[in-house]
């Protein structure tokens, strides 16, 4: 690049800064043809509309998710990735609408399966929830620009969280299903085998669970289950969606007793029930059950029905990822109240 | 920006705010609950305070299923159709 185009580019950035279309990181500035090679890599019209974007239900053409793709760093053959991540925040059950808006915290987090993962040096290792990977970094970037730019989600203007979390930069991972002693989240949800998807969650900021010395399964899932005990907060009830992304270690000590999926999903979801005598309001803290659930016990301060922390074993979510080595997993809290937020799933379309 | 393309959706209509009424007398109110703990704490007093301090024609209550969720479609029809001015209630 000569000087004179560096400086041209070094201008842009900051036009591009100044226009209030960037995260707060300098963002690649969208020139024609650039954009015109992302589009040409999806095999799709440039005027094709992909979805319309809560809130403000802005058009997003492949062209514009094109362009917010290229100003994220995005190769032009990721956009298929970008494009199916799009699609699945824009379907209803995500209710982007409440998650670009809420004083909460939730972001969307991209998991990717299937052979593309490979293809496009998506991680799915060491570091998975990390930096360093460009297909993760500017995937889950470009998406959370489509989210401000297309939807209208401007940080203190329409999303008004009070905190946050860093995903709101990028948040996208790749399942390690090389490692994983189960079949993936995709082919749980009915995908087909040697397909690849996405699937976004509406998703607080990880919290790992580090557990070096459990050795079956019943040990492991114990300390899991307390540390998912504090999703949203202790005593927080009839939540959904909620990931558990085991690492690969973690998962073979679950694997290798002949646990599947579904065992480890009952067990957590059954540990994980509480009586209502320890969840009322003002015991261990001002939170507790809310006043219509309270008010179906004649009692609740010495009632010992068993409430769930999350509505039913689906809603555990598992994948497995990160470095072969290390006795870590992580909980990835979903932003998912009763009639709010779920997990969706999309096919990714390859030209 | 000639050289860059947009990534806005520059064809969004931008929304205006309904105009405000001098006053509340004579006007139908109504209070929309969106469901958050202790919303209707707050409505349950603003509607004492409407009715000490104003003299509205109404005042109507209404509930949002959901506080994650926009109201749905029927809801916002119904409340568009019928009421004058809308009070709608964040809490916790």
């Amino acid at each position: 690049m000569s000087r004179a185009s560096a400086e041209t580019e070094a201008d842009a950035i900051e036009e591009l800064y100044a226009r209030g279309v960037t995260d707060g990181l300098p963002v690649v500035p969208p020139t024609p043809a650039r954009v015109a090679r992302a589009v040409a890599a999806s095999g799709r019209r440039a005027e094709e509309l992909v979805a319309l974007v809560p809130p403000n239900y802005g058009r997003a053409t492949v062209e514009k998710v094109a362009v917010n793709a290229v100003m994220a760093g995005c190769r032009p053959e990721y956009l298929p990735v970008v494009l199916a991540a799009v699609e699945a925040v824009c379907d209803d059950a995500f209710d982007l609408h409440g998650v670009s808006a809420t004083t909460n915290s939730p972001s969307p987090l991209v998991v990717v399966n299937g052979p593309i993962r490979l293809a496009l040096d998506i991680n799915c290792g060491a570091g998975v929830l990390g930096s360093g990977w460009r297909a993760n970094a500017t995937i889950g970037r470009a998406l959370r620009l489509v989210c401000v730019n297309v939807g209208g989600a401007t940080p203190g203007v329409v999303s008004m969280s009070t905190l946050a979390h860093p995903g709101r930069y990028s948040y996208c991972i790749g399942e390690r299903e090389e490692a994983s002693p189960w079949e993936s989240l995709a082919v749980e949800h009915g995908f087909p085998v040697g397909g690849s998807t996405v699937a976004v969650l509406a998703a607080d900021a990880p919290l790992g669970v580090y557990d070096h010395r459990s050795r079956t399964p019943e040990d492991l899932l114990g300390t899991l289950a307390a540390s998912l005990a504090v999703v949203s907060h202790h005593k927080a009830t009839h939540w959904g969606d909620t990931l558990v992304v085991l690492s690969p270690e973690h998962a073979t000590t679950l694997g290798d007793a002949g646990w599947k999926k579904a065992d480890v999903r009952r067990w957590l979801w059954e540990r994980l029930r509480r009586p209502v005598r320890e969840l009322v309001p003002g015991r261990d803290g001002g939170e507790g059950l809310p006043e219509h659930v309270l008010a179906k016990f004649a009692d609740p301060a010495r009632d010992d029905t068993l409430i769930p922390k999350f509505r039913a074993p689906e809603n555990l979510k598992l994948v497995v990822a990160g470095g072969t080595a290390g006795r870590f997993s992580a909980i990835v809290p979903g932003w998912t109240f009763p009639k709010g937020s779920s997990l969706v799933l999309r096919p990714i379309r390859t030209p | 920006m000639a050289d860059y393309l947009d990534p806005t959706d520059s064809v969004a209509v931008p929304r205006k705010t309904a105009p405000r009424p001098a006053s509340l007398e004579g006007r139908t109110i109504t209070l929309l609950d969106i469901s958050k703990a202790k919303g209707d704490h707050l409505l349950d007093r603003i509607e004492e305070l409407l009715h000490e301090r104003a003299r509205p024609k109404a005042i109507v209550r209404k509930k949002k299923p959901t506080f994650a969720r926009p109201a749905p479609d029927a809801l916002r029809r119904e409340i568009a159709g019928a009421t004058d001015v809308l009070i709608e209630a964040l809490a916790d």
